[in-house]
Order: structure tokens, then sequence, then C-alpha cells
């Protein structure tokens, strides 16, 4: 019995840790760029930074706490000099990741004022918390893509904005409020 | 001796010697690939003694190649092949964290990590148009996470140092 307890959490583990893919093509949309950041953390980074951190401070004890619970934090981001260097195309395969059962697109903007378009998808991870977080933002010369992995509690969320390159967001959920820092 | 602590001096010395095996086959490729020589740093060693002795901002072991004159396509135009270079030379080996590429600027940035543990050795690598800086050095998680927030600036640090050190040169 304890063998196949260990074989069923050991399958179905990848699931709850399954991480977003990121499409071949944003490898090619680093060519085309003026500026390009590429942030890829793992699980054995984020544990150790939360079980090593202090916690001094607000913001440190807060970020300590978030970490503790992450498994993944990758950030695609990418600046160009003109407009349509990238296709909106090139996002798909992302949204298609996304649309599985447990994700669900919480925000959604579309700016026409300043051609800004967010999405932000949460993963379901049960007892109130989250299993992950998509963000997407796409502008005429800019576009960020973040994907988080991890047990989160919903209101530390925007402690993560501004760690490891991922952008300051400042929404509340419910409201469906939402503000991009420094916009 | 015992045994134990015979195979845990031995895991150490590997880990040790792994580690500027490193730095030094990132500096031999450099070397090749570009056709260009590290600029020799004189008191290196000892601004190594200075950082390994008060491990300034949770730093130790500290280890600087800086290259000039360096063909201007570098951390230039061809950022592929930079991209390309970095891969086949840590695959495997090390992790890259963070990347950063700017065309504007010519400048690229890699932070690249082994195991990660409570103190960590990290390769930090800046390519710019004519010049390039490659240093390895062990941070604690609190430096690691520094670097990450701030890559651009990451190979500063121990820039700045060494120039102090160095007289300003």
């Amino acid at each position: 019995m304890k063998i196949t307890a260990i074989l069923l959490f050991t399958a179905l583990m990848p699931l709850g840790a399954q991480d977003i893919k990121m499409p071949a093509s944003l490898e090619k949309l680093a060519a085309k760029a003026d500026e390009t950041v590429d942030v890829t953390l793992d699980g054995s980074l984020l544990k150790l930074a939360g079980r090593f951190l202090s916690d001094k401070g607000a913001d440190e004890a807060a970020v300590k706490k978030i970490l503790a619970g992450l498994e993944s934090v990758t950030v695609r981001s990418y600046e160009f000099s003109r407009e349509g260097q990238y296709d909106p195309a090139d996002l798909d395969e992302i949204r298609a990741q996304v649309k599985a059962p447990q994700w669900s697109r919480i925000v959604g903007v579309r700016s026409k004022k300043d051609r800004e378009n967010v999405d932000i998808y949460f993963k379901d991870a049960g007892n109130g918390n989250l299993g992950g977080i998509v963000v997407l933002v796409a502008e005429p010369t800019e576009l960020t893509i973040v994907s988080v992995v991890g047990t989160l509690d919903p209101s530390q969320l925007a402690s993560l904005g501004g760690q490891f390159g991922i952008p300051k967001f400042d929404f509340e959920i419910g409201s469906i409020g939402w503000r991009r820092e420094g916009k | 001796m015992n045994p134990r602590l015979l195979a845990l001096f031995l895991a150490a010395a590997g880990a040790a010697y792994s580690a500027d095996h490193e730095f030094d086959r990132v500096v031999s490729a450099v070397e090749k690939h570009y056709g260009v020589k590290r600029t020799h740093i004189p008191l290196l060693g000892l601004a190594n003694f200075v950082v390994r002795v008060s491990h300034p901002a949770g730093t130790s072991g500290v280890k600087v190649a800086i290259f000039e004159d360096l063909p201007s396509a570098v951390g230039g135009d061809d950022l592929a092949d930079l991209d390309r270079f970095m891969d086949e030379v840590c695959a495997g080996r090390l992790h890259p964290m963070v990347v950063t590429r700017s065309r504007r600027s010519g400048e690229s940035n890699y932070i690249l990590t082994g195991e990660v543990g409570k103190s960590t050795r990290v390769l930090i690598a800046n390519f710019e148009p004519h010049e390039a800086t490659v240093i390895e050095v062990t941070v604690d998680i609190e430096t690691l996470l520094k670097m990450i927030g701030s890559p651009e600036n990451a190979h500063r640090l121990f820039q700045d140092k060494h120039d102090d050190d160095d007289g300003g040169r």
C-alpha cells in the first residue's frame, strides 16, 4: 500500500507542478527585440531563498513567505524598436495551455488608448490557494510573459511584482481593478 | 582517517575543483572563440584575499577575467552567436538563471549557477561591444537574489572592487 501511495503521488506530482511551456517562437522574437530579459528560476533556488532570506523588513518577510511555496518563476520580456515586430499569434501557444479546466482568466484588459492588452490567468490549487499564475502583457512595442508555478495565497500576489523581473502589478481580485505600476 | 570524513573531504575537494574548472573553461573558451587574451589585473591576488576574508556583500572566492579589444560584433549585432556560444560552453554544467541582451547598448549579461545552496557558486558573464568580463564568485542567497533583480549591475559589484584595489585602474 505504501509503495502504491508513493507511486501514485509521484505520478500525480508533475501534474500539480506542471509548468507553462514557453513556445519556441519566442526565441525568434529575441532575435528581433532591442532589449530582452529571460529569467528562469527553479524550485531549489526559490525554496532555499524562502528558507534563508532575512525576514526583518515587512517586504522581505512577505517575499520570504511567498517563495516558500513556489516551484518556478519564468519571465520573458521583449522590447522592440518599432511596432509590428511580433505577432499576437506568438502568444497563442501559451493561451492554449491556460485553457485547461483548472485555469481561469481573472483579468483581461484591452486599452484602446494605450493599446495595451493584459491577461492574467490563475490556476486553482484548491483550498482557496492558487497553483500558478500566468501574466501576458502585450503593448505595441513590448511583450512580457510571466509564469509562476507553486502554491500562493491570492493576497500575497502584489508582493511578487518587482521581484525577479516580474512587472509591478497592483490589482484587486474581485473588482477586476487592475493597474500596471508606472503607467 | 574516518572513511566518512575522508569521503566528505573528497566530495568538497571535488566540488571546489569542479567550480575552478568551470571558470577556467569559460575563460579559455572566450579566448579561443574570440581570439583574445585576458587582461592581466595587477594585485588581483590581494583583491581575492581581501574578498575572501571580509566577505563583502555576502561574497567569497571571487575570480575575475577581463577581456579587452574584443571584436566589435561581440555583444553587438550578433547576439544569437553569443547565446549559442554561452549555451555550448555551459551546457549541462551551469544553468542560466538570468539572461539580458540589449541591442541598443550592445550589452549582454548572463548569470549562471550550478547547484544552488545556502552559498552558491555563480558565474557572471558580461559582454559589451569591445569588452567582456567573466566572474566566478560564491554568494549567499540574499546576494544571489539581488543579482537576479539587477543583472546588469551584477558584474560591476566586483569590477568596482578591483578598480579600487588596482588604484583606480
